[in-house]
C-alpha cells in the first residue's frame, strides 16, 4: 500500500517534470529512465534468479536496430518499440532454451560473446545497417518519449514489488541460492529460468528502440556498448541486487555521479566511472538497500529497505569452505 | 585459395593467442575469476614496447625482458589490491571489478599514449624463406618466443614443485589447503605469471601489428573463445585451441572479410559452449 503511494508520487512527479524543467534536465532524466529500465530488467535475471548475465546489451542493441530500421521505414516510434520488445522476447525464448543450460562463467562469457557477435554483424551487414556509419533518424518530440519511459519504469518497479512478495519470486530466489536443491524440491527451474530470461529481455529491447529514437541515430558501437552493460549491472549492485528499490536508488546515484564526472572531466570520464564502480564493488557489495536493512536508522520507514537477509547466502558466504 | 600462406599465417597468429590465452586460463583455473583486464596487459605491454624502442631507442631484446616483468608486477599489484578480496565472492563481483579496472587502464593508456595507432617500424623487419614462402621475420620470432614460453610454462606446471602446487589449487582447492599449500601465495604468483604472459604477448605483437589503447578488448574476446574451445582451466587445451582458432580466423577473414571473419570465432565459441561446454580438452570443472 505504501509502495503504491510511493509509485503514485513518482508518477505525479514524472507528469509535472517536463513542465517545470528545461531541455537539458529532460534529456538527463530520459537517460536515467533508460538505465532504470535496464537495471530493473537485469535485476530479474541477475538479482533474483542469480544468473551472471553479462550480455543484456545484446537485447538492447538488437532492439535499437529493429526500432531504428522500422522507424526508418515509416513506422511510428512507439509501434517500433513494441515490435522491438517482441523481437527481444522471441530472441530470449530461443536463446533461453540453449544458453540457460550453462552456468556461471560459461553463461557470462557466452552472453558477452553474443553481444560482440551482434556488434560484428551490425558492422558487417552494412547493406542493412549502414555499418559503422550508423543510421540517422528524424528527431521527434522528447515529451512523449519521456512519458513512455516513465510509465515503463514505474510499471517495472510495480512488477518487481509484486514479484518480491510472491511465490514466483521466492522460487526464483531459490534457484539463485541453490538450483539443484530447488529442483529437487519441485521448483520447475527450467521453465522459470526461461520465463525470467524472457521477462528480462523485453524492456531492454524496447528501451533500445526508444533510445535510438531519442538519439535520432544508432551505430554498432553505441547499440552494443559494453559500457552500457557495465553501468547497468553496477547500478543494480550499488542499490542492492534482488531488492525492489535497489535498482532505482543505484540508477539515480550513478546517473548523477556519471553526469557530474562527464561535465567536469570528459577526458578521464571512462576511468573515473570505472573507479566509482570498482569502489562500489569493493566497499558496498551488498548494495545500499541491503546495508540499510541491516543497520536501518530508526527514522527510515521500514518498507524502504525490504530485503531478506537470511536468503542472501550466495552474496555473503564464500564459495569455497 | 593460397592454402599454404593462409595455413602458415593462421598458425603464426595462433601462437600469440596461445600465449595470451594460457595466462588468462591459468588465472581462471586457480582463482575462478574471469579477468576482463587481461587484454589491457597486452595493450599496455605493446604500447610500452613502442615507447621504449621507438621513443627511447632501447634495444628490443631489453623490452622483451623488462616489459613482461613490469606487467607481472602490475598484475601482482592488482591482485593484492583488488582481485584477492573478490576471489571467493560471487562471480559477478570479480567480473565487474576487473571490467572496471579494464576501463581505468584503457583511459590511462589513452592519456599517456593518445588514442591513435602506434607502429614499431625497423624492428625485426624483412622476411625469411620458409617452405617456399616468404614469412615475415617479426611474426616468426613472435611465434617462436610465444610457443616456447607457453610450452615452458606448461613444463613448469607439470614438473616443478610450485607448478604442482598451482595445479592442485586449480583442481582441488580443499585438498591443496589441507596439504599445507599456501593458497594465497599460489594465487599471487599465478596472477603475476598470467599478467606477465599477456605483457609478453604485447611485446611480441608490437613489431607486427599497430597498437592502440583499445587493442586489449579486441584480443580479450579472442582469448575467451580460445579458453572456451580448449576447455576452461585446461592448459594444453588452450594451446591447441589457440592454433585452431588462429587458422579459423585467417581462413574466415579470407573467405568472408575481416568483420565476419572474427565474428566466426565467437560463433564457434557459442556453438562449443552449447555442444561441449567443457571444451576440447577440459575436465569438466564444477562451478
Amino acid at each position: 500500500m505504501k509502495m503504491l503511494v510511493f509509485l503514485a508520487l513518482l508518477a505525479v512527479a514524472a507528469i509535472i517534470l517536463p513542465f517545470v524543467c528545461g531541455e537539458y534536465a529532460l534529456s538527463f532524466t530520459i537517460q536515467l529512465l533508460v538505465f532504470a529500465a535496464l537495471a530493473y530488467s537485469w535485476n530479474i535475471i541477475g538479482g533474483y534468479t542469480g544468473y551472471t548475465h553479462f550480455g543484456q546489451v545484446a537485447f538492447f542493441g538488437v532492439g535499437a536496430y529493429v526500432g531504428a530500421l522500422l522507424t526508418d521505414a515509416g513506422t511510428p516510434w512507439f509501434l517500433a518499440a513494441l515490435a522491438a520488445g517482441a523481437v527481444g522476447a522471441a530472441m530470449a525464448l530461443v536463446l533461453g532454451f540453449s544458453m540457460l543450460r550453462i552456468k556461471g562463467p560459461f553463461f557470462a562469457i557466452g552472453m558477452y560473446g553474443l553481444a560482440r557477435v551482434g556488434e560484428s554483424f551490425a558492422l558487417g551487414f552494412d547493406g542493412i545497417t549502414q555499418g559503422g556509419t550508423g543510421l540517422y533518424l528524424t528527431p521527434v518530440d522528447l515529451r512523449p518519449i519521456f512519458y513512455t519511459l516513465a510509465a515503463l519504469v514505474i510499471g517495472l518497479i510495480y512488477l518487481t514489488q509484486r514479484l518480491d512478495g510472491s511465490r514466483l519470486g521466492l522460487q526464483l530466489l531459490a534457484i539463485r541460492e541453490d538450483e539443484p536443491t530447488a529442483e529437487a524440491l519441485g521448483v520447475r527451474t527450467t521453465r522459470l529460468k526461461i520465463g525470467a530470461f524472457v521477462a528480462s529481455a523485453v524492456a531492454p529491447a524496447a528501451v533500445g528502440s526508444i533510445y535510438a529514437t531519442w538519439l535520432a541515430f544508432i551505430d554498432p558501437t553505441t547499440a552494443f556498448a559494453p559500457m552500457t552493460e557495465l553501468t547497468t549491472i553496477a547500478m543494480v549492485l550499488l542499490g542492492g541486487m534482488g531488492t525492489v528499490l535497489g535498482p532505482l536508488i543505484g540508477t539515480v546515484i550513478l546517473s548523477v555521479v556519471n553526469e557530474l564526472l562527464w561535465s567536469r572531466f570528459p577526458e578521464l570520464y571512462l576511468g573515473l566511472v570505472g573507479a566509482v564502480i570498482l569502489a562500489a564493488v569493493l566497499f558496498m557489495p551488498r548494495g545500499i538497500v541491503n546495508t540499510l536493512a541491516r543497520r536501518a536508522p530508526t527514522w527510515l520507514p521500514a518498507w524502504l529497505t525490504v530485503s531478506r537477509g537470511t536468503l542472501r547466502r550466495l552474496s555473503v558466504a564464500p564459495k569455497h569452505v | 585459395m593460397p592454402f599454404l600462406e593462409l595455413f602458415v599465417g593462421g598458425l603464426l597468429v595462433g601462437g600469440l593467442y596461445a600465449l595470451m590465452s594460457c595466462g588468462l586460463n591459468l588465472i581462471f583455473g586457480v582463482m575462478r575469476v574471469i579477468n576482463f583486464a587481461h587484454g589491457e596487459f597486452l595493450a599496455i605491454g605493446a604500447l610500452a614496447t613502442v615507447s621504449l624502442v621507438a621513443g627511447y631507442h632501447l634495444p628490443f631484446l631489453l623490452a622483451l625482458v623488462v616489459v613482461p616483468v613490469g606487467m607481472a608486477l602490475l598484475g601482482l599489484l592488482l591482485q593484492l589490491l583488488v582481485v584477492r578480496r573478490l576471489t571467493d565472492a560471487p562471480l559477478i563481483m570479480s567480473l565487474l571489478a576487473t571490467y572496471a579496472i579494464s576501463t581505468i587502464l584503457v583511459n590511462l593508456s589513452i592519456v599517456v599514449w593518445g588514442g591513435g595507432y602506434q607502429g614499431l617500424p625497423g624492428v625485426l623487419d624483412g622476411s625469411v624463406p620458409l617452405l617456399g614462402l616468404n614469412v615475415s621475420r617479426s611474426r616468426l620470432v613472435a611465434f617462436g618466443v610465444a610457443m616456447a614460453v607457453s610450452l615452458g610454462v606448461w613444463w613448469f606446471l607439470q614438473s616443478t614443485r610450485f607448478g604442482r602446487a598451482i595445479r592442485s589449487v586449480s583442481q582441488a582447492l580443499e585438498l591443496a589447503t589441507i596439504s599445507g599449500i599456501s593458497v594465497d601465495q599460489v594465487r599471487n604468483v599465478t596472477f603475476a605469471l598470467g599478467s606477465g604472459m599477456a605483457g609478453l604477448a604485447g611485446v611480441l605483437m608490437a613489431p607486427t601489428f599497430a597498437s592502440d589503447p583499445q587493442l586489449g578488448s579486441r584480443f580479450l574476446i579472442k582469448a575467451f573463445a580460445v579458453i572456451i574451445v580448449g576447455g576452461m582451466g585446461s592448459y594444453p587445451g588452450a594451446i591447441v585451441a589457440a592454433l585452431l582458432l588462429g587458422l579459423l580466423e585467417v581462413f574466415g577473414d579470407y573467405e568472408f572479410g575481416q568483420i565476419i571473419g572474427s565474428a566466426l570465432l565467437y560463433v564457434f565459441m557459442l556453438l562449443m559452449l552449447l555442444a561441449r561446454p567443457r571444451g576440447l580438452l577440459g575436465v569438466g570443472i564444477r562451478v
